[in-house]
């Protein structure tokens, strides 16, 4: 498993054991990868967050268009041998995305039941936002200024 | 069988005493197919985790060489789950407090399951 934020480790390890998935992505709405497990190549990754995000969008946008505006919570691809889970959560960080691969050693029902969760225990864990500090310090503009006038005699 | 059997026959279970809700899973997926329960009876939970007992034991009888499961039984301390297979993929599920009758129900829902398909 690999995470960018380290406290979504833990919820996302109790989440793989208990529903038995065989691949995790954890991306926010634009596609940017948070964490993954089971995925072999950066590209791979890469790629299932991109088109991931990009079938949630067209999802919610055909709510959007049918008056459903809370969306339709879950998409759900059925295969043979295995399928596909990909539903949006939101957190404290934002609106996240979750796209899950299982096999037949679990169900729709079971990702269902621990997803939910998993997104409940991601909202809990989040530590609060650090507010974003000012790029340049105030009165960098006169101290540049002074500087400059130092520089060349001007003063 | 249709939808009106169905809710008729998962009436009929939840009509035992200490029987606190009743569904009709399909095992393949864990999803509830119809229901009848108490409002506090999480089925959506039942069904994914009643799927997930079926498969597995039907996975250890396989392993075992036996026959395909055709009832699960889970007696806890303070109630049991009751899961007898029907027409594949599905099964009808019964959750019971401790002072269920257990015997009437475990006749009930073997007669039901087998015409639920």
């Amino acid at each position: 498993m690999r995470v960018l934020e380290p406290w979504v480790a833990d919820p996302l390890a109790e989440f793989l054991r208990e529903s038995a998935a065989r691949l995790a992505l954890v991306m926010t709405s634009s596609g940017q990868v948070i964490a993954q497990h089971g995925f072999t190549r950066s590209l791979d990754v890469m790629s299932a967050a991109a088109l991931g995000a990009a079938i949630l969008a067209t999802t919610d946008e055909l709510g959007r268009m049918l008056a459903t505006p809370a969306g339709f919570g879950a998409v759900v691809h059925q295969g043979e041998r295995q399928g596909v889970w990909l539903a949006g959560f939101d957190t404290p960080r934002g609106r996240w995305i979750a796209l899950v691969v299982f096999g037949n050693e679990s169900s729709v029902g079971l990702v269902r039941l621990f997803f939910s969760r998993f997104a409940m225990q991601i909202s809990a864990a989040a530590p609060p936002l650090v507010p974003v500090r000012d790029v340049l310090a105030e009165g960098f503009e006169r101290e540049l200024d002074n500087s400059l006038r130092d520089l060349f005699g001007t003063r | 069988m249709s939808v009106e059997h169905w809710q008729a026959a998962l009436h009929e279970v939840t009509g035992v005493a200490g029987v606190r809700g009743a569904l009709i899973i399909s095992a393949e997926d864990g999803l509830v197919i119809a229901e009848t329960a108490m409002d506090d009876l999480a089925t959506a939970d039942v069904a994914a985790l009643s799927a997930a007992l079926v498969s597995r034991a039907a996975r250890c009888m396989a392993a075992m060489h036996t026959a395909v499961p055709q009832s699960v039984y889970l007696v806890g301390e303070f109630g049991a789950v009751l899961a007898v297979a029907g027409p594949a993929p599905l099964w009808l599920v019964a959750v019971a407090r401790k002072d269920a009758e257990l015997g009437r129900l475990r006749l009930l829902m073997r007669d039901f399951a087998g015409v639920l398909g």
